[in-house]
């Protein structure tokens, strides 16, 4: 990665090589052809709280956009994790779930989650933000949101 | 979605539901909510029908005002938390003595007692896409303050899981997104709470306290009994609650009935969920690990238990020849719950929250050395005993019928 891929962005580090689920915080980084490795971005790590427990689909598993392939327990709420985009899930990061403490301290590398073949990249990543410009106008517009809504703090 | 900003609602633009207005107005707009009754259930059946109430806030179900269940356990039912190891933190013996049920709840957050003396509260409802767990949690117990407080007990948000009452726990919270765009807010009240029969059962750090472990926890948690010098059952406060959440959420309430197709779900997810087996002794990559460590101090021995799920923090509990834990030490135990195993982070904390002076005369890094040795304590027996990664990975979980 060359020293333009991070960003600081209102406070948080950024990577600007992937693609962003504007609704879910996930990011979406294309490793090989349709193959994708998705973690969750900042925001999506910040408003979760500490993170106790992951459980991410090991076996493959096709899944739709928007549908669970993973659950986490964290210092609010269980809840689910969603998949980004369309496809099998192919892989799980035992490392993350061992230490679920890396989604904090390297949310954009060790912290990822899971990797999945994607079904239709072409078409799905058109839902995505992607491209510098867009990734830190969207993330500025969503801190601002959410420390207006009083979700983060200032 | 994941998670904190949990959109519910999928990026594919299948809204879950509308924006909840603003504190104060109705959560919806489109109607009362639907206000449900149960006394005396047993463990199983209670935990079954909450989560068979979700199964109509899904997304693709028709829009509908949120349910309220209020309801007591027959008692009594020790629930450990979601990815928590029922035999540690159970004890089976204690309960098959004592004809406890037991079993587990899809919130997260540590092992309870239910009974007569306690109210859950459940709130079932479509998972708004604009809120954050966070500020649902806060919502919800606004319903339950506001009760507490019809009946003259001032409770507040504790900014975690916890409601307090002058900084004591009077009510613990817990939430639930099923992925599927429904939520479940889970509570539970403490209308009155037998302490010596929950050191009994559960297997928290207050239990090795023997005969202190009664006052050790009496400092920490109390109840409306305590509070009002009054004897209350948790049926006893199912009119407050239910006024309160009418009132701090501005809606009505109309009391229903569970219908046909919830029932038919309930049974099928005791049976094949809640009374099984893979459920109640589900195993996970962080079982809650508990340690201790002991440090002195001019004012005597103090002991540290922690309970940590891998490496964060879930609960810490200071034990000593002291008549009432000192203020900044209790200032700093509350601050541990959900902070990281970090030395430094540790050392910060108790600087901040005793601002320097510990009342038991020693330095504020003093207790974070110890509760860091008790932490790893607890993670040198976890790793004595690992578990298998496979555990960890049972998802998707077996669907209940609709």
């Amino acid at each position: 990665m060359t020293g333009d891929t991070y960003r600081i962005v209102r406070g948080y580090r950024l990577a600007l090589d992937r693609a962003y689920d504007r609704e879910t915080h996930m990011w979406v980084s294309v490793q090989d052809g349709d193959r994708v490795r998705i973690g969750l971005d900042p925001l999506g790590v910040e408003t979760t709280g500490s993170i106790a427990q992951l459980a991410v689909l090991r076996s493959p598993s096709s899944l739709r956009r928007g549908e669970q392939f993973g659950s986490l327990e964290a210092e609010k709420f269980v809840g689910p994790l969603l998949a980004p985009l369309s496809g099998v899930v192919v892989a799980c990061n035992d490392a993350a779930i061992a230490d679920p403490g890396l989604l904090h301290r390297d949310r954009f590398g060790e912290g990822w989650l899971a990797e999945m073949d994607a079904r239709d990249l072409a078409a799905e990543r058109q839902e995505l933000v992607e491209g510098a410009e867009e990734i830190v106008a969207w993330f500025e517009s969503k801190v601002d949101e959410y420390r207006l809504r009083g979700v983060l703090a200032e | 979605m994941s998670t904190g900003v949990p959109r519910v609602a999928s990026a594919q633009g299948r809204a879950a539901a509308p924006s909840p207005g603003e504190r104060g107005a109705s959560y919806d707009g489109t109607g009362p909510w639907r206000l449900l009754r149960h006394y005396g259930v047993a463990a199983a059946e209670g935990l079954a029908l909450d989560e068979a109430l979700m199964l109509g806030y899904r997304r693709g179900a028709p829009f509908r005002p949120p349910t309220i269940r209020l309801y007591t356990y027959r008692s009594h039912a020790a629930l450990v938390g979601r990815y928590q190891h029922l035999e540690a933190e159970i004890d089976l013996g204690a309960c098959s003595r004592t004809g406890t049920g037991v079993n587990r709840r899809p919130t997260g957050g540590g092992a309870i007692v239910m009974g007569e003396g306690q109210l859950g509260v459940a709130v079932v409802a479509h998972a708004p896409a604009a809120e954050t767990p966070k500020q649902l949690l806060g919502r919800f117990s606004e319903g339950i303050i506001a009760g507490l407080a019809t009946i003259g007990v001032r409770a507040c948000f504790r900014g975690k899981n916890d409601l307090e009452t002058a900084g004591k726990k009077i009510a613990g919270l817990g939430l639930y997104l099923d992925g599927k765009g429904a939520l479940l807010f889970h509570s539970s009240v403490l209308a009155d709470l037998d302490l010596a029969f929950m050191l009994e059962v559960l297997r928290v750090p207050a239990a090795k306290l023997g005969d202190k472990g009664v006052a050790a926890v009496r400092e920490r948690v109390t109840t409306v009994t305590a509070e009002t010098g009054a004897d209350w059952s948790g049926r006893d406060l199912c009119g407050a609650v239910a006024a309160g959440f009418a009132t701090a959420l501005g809606t009505e309430l109309l009391p229903g009935d569970v219908e046909g197709e919830e029932s038919e779900a309930a049974r099928t997810l005791v049976s094949d969920k809640y009374e099984s087996e893979t459920w109640l002794h589900q195993r996970t990559p962080h079982p809650d690990a508990n340690g201790s460590s002991l440090f002195k101090t001019p004012a005597g021995l103090v002991r540290v238990y922690v309970a940590l799920s891998g490496a964060t923090i879930k609960s810490a509990l200071f034990a000593g020849d002291f008549n009432e834990i000192p203020e900044p030490l209790g200032r700093f135990e509350e601050s541990l719950r959900w902070k990281r195993l970090d030395a430094s982070e540790l050392a910060s904390l108790a600087e901040r929250t005793t601002s320097g002076d510990t009342g038991l005369g020693v330095p504020p890094e003093a207790l974070a050395r110890a509760v860091l040795e008790a932490g790893e304590r607890a993670l040198a027996h976890a790793a004595a005993a690992p578990v298998r990664l496979e555990g960890s990975c049972y998802f998707p979980e077996k669907e209940p019928s609709p």
